[in-house]
Parts: C-alpha cells; sequence; structure tokens
C-alpha cells in the first residue's frame, strides 16, 4: 500500500499537535475507562483517518486545477460542466459505492485487481464522493476572485500558470473550505464505505476496513450505546481537529 | 519605441477603435485624452500587448507583437508595464506586491527556493522593491498589509509595482481618476521620475488639466481614432481640428 506511510504521517501531524492528543486518548484506556478492546477504536480512527486523508488529498490535487482551469478560461458547454459537477454534489452515495463496488467486482473493470472490501476500494468511493464538493466549491472561490488582480499578474508579467497560482492564493480560504467539505463529506460517509469496504475486522479485532462510522452503525445495532457514543465522539473531535488545521493553514498565507 | 499602427478593434460588430496610430518614445509622456467610454481603456490594453487588434500592428522596436510566437511577446510585454485605474493589490504585503513583477521573471528553481526560505524566515527587501516604493514616498508601508493601505495609498503601490521591473513603457489608465489631489501629486511626480528614468509614458485621463500638467504631447481621442496628436502647448493652445477645439472648449458633450 503506497500511501500507508505517508498517511501515518498526516495522521500523526494532524493528532499529535492539534486539539487533542490521540495516542494518549486512545492508547491508555486507563486515562478513559473505554469498555472495548485496546486497539480497537485506534484500529478505526486509523481506517477512518487514512481512507478519508488520501481521498480527499487525491480529490484535491485533482479538482482544484480543474476548478481554477474552469474558472478562468469560457468555453461552450462550460454551463452544462458546471451542472454536471453541481449534480454531482448531491448524488447519492450508495449509488456511488454501488458502482465502485460493482467496478471492483469479478465482473467489473477493475475485477483483476482484487479490490473487494478493501481500503483501496473505499478510497475510490470517497474520492468520487469528494470530488464535486471540492471542486464546486473551488469553482466558486476561484470565479469571485476580483478579475482585475488577474489582469495585473498578467500585466506585471506573469505567465498563464503565474495568473493561475495567483488566483489559487486569492481564493485560497474558499479553497480551504472546499477541502473541508470534501473531508467532512468522507469522514462522515456511511453507505458507500459500508458496500465497497465491508465493515471488516480481523479475528483479533482489529479493524481492517471498519471506519467510525460502520463501527458506530454496528455498536448501535448491537445496543453496545456506550461504545457508540464514544466513537462518535471521536469522530466529531476529528472532524474539529481537522478543520482547526486547516484554518489555521488557511490564516498563514496571510501576511 | 512601442507603436500602434492603423489598429481598429470592435466587441461584438461595435467598432470602438477605427485604424488609429499613435507611438510612444523613450523619456517621453503622452497623454491620451477623450470622453468616457471613447476607448481609452481598449488602446491601452492593445499597447500593452494584452489584447489583439482587429487588424493593424502593435511593434515594440519594430517588432510586430501579433506575428511572433507566444513566448516571444510574452518577452516584449515584460518590456511593458501597467497600472489600472483600480489598484487591484495581491492579498498580500506591499512588498510581496511590487515584487511580484520581479518573481515572476526568475527561474523556476529560484522561486521555489525563495518560497521555502520565506517561510522559514523571511527573504529581506530587494533594493528594486525599495527604490520603487521610495518614488512613491511608501518606504514606510513595506510590511503593511495591502488590505490596510488607503485607496491613495495602494495606487501608489500599483504605480511601484509596476515601476519595480524597470519597464521601457508604462501605460497608466486613469491612474489618479479616484484619488484627492495629494495622491494625484504624487502619481504625476512620480511619472516624472519615470520619464527621467527614459521610460516612455502613455497616460489615459479624461482630466484636461492634468494632461496639461505632465504630458510632452497630447492625443485627443474622439469618435474611434485619433482627431488631433502633437506638442501639449501647441494642442491646447491651437488646435487644428474643430471637434479637438470643442472638446478641449468643453463644448464638446457626451
Ligand atoms: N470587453 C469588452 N466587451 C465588450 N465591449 C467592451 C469591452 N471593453 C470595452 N467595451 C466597449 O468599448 C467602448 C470603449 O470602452 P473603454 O473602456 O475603452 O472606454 P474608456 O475610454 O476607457 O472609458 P472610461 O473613460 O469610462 O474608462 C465602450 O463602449 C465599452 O462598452
Ligand atoms: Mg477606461
Amino acid at each position: 500500500m503506497p500511501f500507508e506511510s505517508a498517511t501515518q504521517a498526516i495522521v500523526a501531524l494532524s493528532a499529535s499537535p492539534a486539539l487533542v492528543d490521540l495516542s494518549t486518548l486512545l492508547g491508555f484506556p486507563t486515562l478513559l475507562d473505554l469498555p472495548f478492546r485496546e486497539g480497537y477504536v485506534s484500529s478505526i480512527v486509523y481506517v477512518s483517518l487514512y481512507v478519508s486523508l488520501v481521498a480527499v488529498t487525491l480529490s484535491t490535487l485533482f479538482s482544484v486545477p480543474i476548478a481554477v482551469v474552469l474558472g478562468l478560461t469560457d468555453f461552450p458547454g462550460k454551463g452544462f460542466v458546471k451542472s454536471v459537477i453541481n449534480t454531482g454534489m448531491g448524488f447519492p452515495s450508495v449509488v456511488v459505492g454501488l458502482v465502485v463496488l460493482f467496478a471492483v467486482s469479478n465482473q467489473g473493470p477493475l475485477g483483476s485487481l482484487d479490490l473487494v472490501f478493501t481500503r483501496e476500494a473505499m478510497i475510490m468511493s470517497q474520492f468520487v464522493l469528494a470530488t464535486p464538493p471540492i471542486t464546486a466549491i473551488s469553482l466558486a472561490a476561484v470565479s469571485g476572485v476580483d478579475r482585475g488582480v488577474r489582469d495585473a499578474a498578467r500585466a506585471l508579467g506573469g505567465t498563464r500558470l503565474d495568473v493561475a497560482l495567483v488566483v489559487i492564493k486569492e481564493a485560497r480560504y474558499g479553497i480551504a473550505t472546499a477541502i473541508l467539505a470534501g473531508f467532512g463529506r468522507a469522514i462522515s460517509e456511511v453507505g458507500s464505505v459500508l458496500i465497497v469496504g465491508g465493515n471488516i475486522t480481523s479475528a483479533d479485532g482489529i479493524s481492517k476496513t471498519r471506519t467510525l462510522t460502520t463501527a458506530i452503525q454496528l455498536e448501535a445495532r448491537q445496543g453496545q450505546y456506550e461504545t457508540a457514543m464514544v466513537l462518535g465522539a471521536v469522530l466529531v473531535v476529528l472532524v474539529l481537529a481537522v478543520n482547526a488545521v486547516v484554518v489555521r493553514f488557511g490564516d498563514r498565507g496571510v501576511q | 519605441m512601442l507603436r500602434a499602427t492603423g489598429v481598429s478593434k470592435s466587441y461584438g460588430g461595435e467598432t470602438v477603435l477605427r485604424e488609429l496610430s499613435l507611438d510612444v518614445d523613450a523619456g517621453e509622456i503622452v497623454a491620451v485624452i477623450g470622453p468616457s467610454g471613447v476607448g481609452k481603456t481598449t488602446l491601452l490594453r492593445l499597447l500593452s500587448l494584452s489584447s489583439e487588434p482587429d487588424e493593424g500592428r502593435v511593434t515594440l522596436d519594430g517588432t510586430d507583437a501579433w506575428a511572433v510566437d507566444e513566448t516571444e511577446r510574452l518577452a516584449l510585454r515584460r518590456r511593458v508595464g501597467m497600472v489600472f485605474q483600480e489598484a487591484s493589490l495581491f492579498d498580500a504585503s506591499v512588498a510581496r506586491n511590487v515584487e511580484y513583477g520581479l518573481r515572476v521573471r526568475r527561474p523556476w528553481g529560484d522561486r521555489l527556493r525563495e518560497g521555502l526560505r520565506s517561510v522559514v524566515g523571511g527573504n529581506g527587501t530587494a533594493e528594486a522593491v525599495r527604490e520603487s516604493l521610495d518614488v512613491v514616498g511608501l518606504t514606510d508601508e513595506t510590511d503593511q498589509h495591502a488590505e490596510s493601505l488607503s485607496g491613495g495609498e495602494a495606487q501608489r503601490v500599483s504605480f511601484a509595482r509596476a515601476l519595480a521591473v524597470d519597464p521601457d513603457v508604462l501605460l497608466l489608465d486613469e491612474p489618479t481618476s479616484d484619488l484627492d489631489p495629494r495622491n494625484t501629486a504624487v502619481i504625476e511626480e512620480a511619472m516624472d521620475e519615470a520619464r527621467d528614468r527614459g521610460i516612455g509614458v502613455v497616460v489615459a485621463t479624461h482630466d484636461m488639466h492634468q494632461a496639461e500638467r505632465v504630458a510632452d504631447r497630447v492625443a485627443v481621442l474622439l469618435d474611434g481614432g485619433i482627431s488631433e496628436v502633437g506638442p501639449t502647448e501647441r494642442v491646447f493652445e491651437e488646435p487644428r481640428d474643430s471637434r479637438t477645439r470643442r472638446f478641449i472648449d468643453g463644448e464638446l458633450v457626451y
């Protein structure tokens, strides 16, 4: 798994210096008397973050350039492209999950890759889900950049790439919001990750494809409300922590 | 040096400029005066090599900007600076704004290295940046954020930003139309300074007094063409064209 180590770094980065020290919270059940096996929750958190962060990172690298190109050029059919993206924002996620599951299944075009019930399949469906909101919100932000600023960048000798970079910089708060929205959609997603990931743990109770959302769903159904609540709290804290990191990152560019 | 020859430009069937010719030499200030909506901005966009004329040629030292490839045109374009009516500063410090033109002219390797260094600890201000800000009297505002400036200060930064790359030609599109007398005076002095540096300046304005104050030559733009062009004093004292005379006397009302 090529992203494994990079994500571990991202996970460590987003978790450790920010609002909560997750390793303390999760690694030492004595501190907070958690009603489950050691490693269970931390592996779920890890899978959730791994899948969502990789998917959102890939989607950002894909969506932001598209938004910038769409925002800076005029071509016939642009309105249609925009409405497709906007439609994508409301696209039912279970259907996305279903399509991805089919794509990686034996009968699907990616069947030979053997990705059914894997994190990679989950990343694929999360990518599909996160891309429309990230593209649409970034596009709105890019379109909002003052035309005069673009003209100035060009008049000062900027190439087309320079102008695009200026636009990204001017739109950075909007783009940060877009990434957050995409991350929010990915990490809170239940249906599609359940379909493509299968909510699997290994025999020793370590998550393979179980995320916070699918774990909460399972625990709640089994009447394990306490566990479900703790997992829910962890999910909320995670979302807040990532928010805080992104907002601070956006602030840094100002001076 | 910079010369438009027989240029025409229309927007959606509406002809704005018709077979118009104008040139500017090193070290002179040419004022383009004309009523609002006559096409002054359109003309400056053509001269700045950012908009292609429908007909005619725009040449810099004899090179037709639209007969060469894009790389060469970029090189030509980089010798022509432009200040817009609105300051349109970047959301960054005054120094970063003024530095922008210099930055985009550096190779990518250097730019990345500078970017990294500025994350670690700041780069210091380039000499050209300080010098340009000095021309508009804003050396104390170097580290301020662009957003905290007054409208007049922002326009002065915009001028310094265009001056910092030491262009051969500087195009100013109504640079003082939103400014108070003091800021206007600063910009006009800066135009003088640019001329003293050997820069050819074209300033579009509807302020005839400004044209009289700063310009060596005046071109009067009326109805899609230049009705008269000549030494400032001559054009204002004894205009040869009857429409020019009526425009200058304020009789030609638009
Ligand atoms: N991009 C454009 N698309 C369509 N029409 C345009 C465009 N730019 C300018 N025009 C038209 O061309 C004419 C001249 O506009 P221009 O901005 O050059 O005038 P101006 O002399 O600069 O006016 P002002 O003094 O008000 O700035 C106007 O009628 C304007 O509506
Ligand atoms: Mg204008």
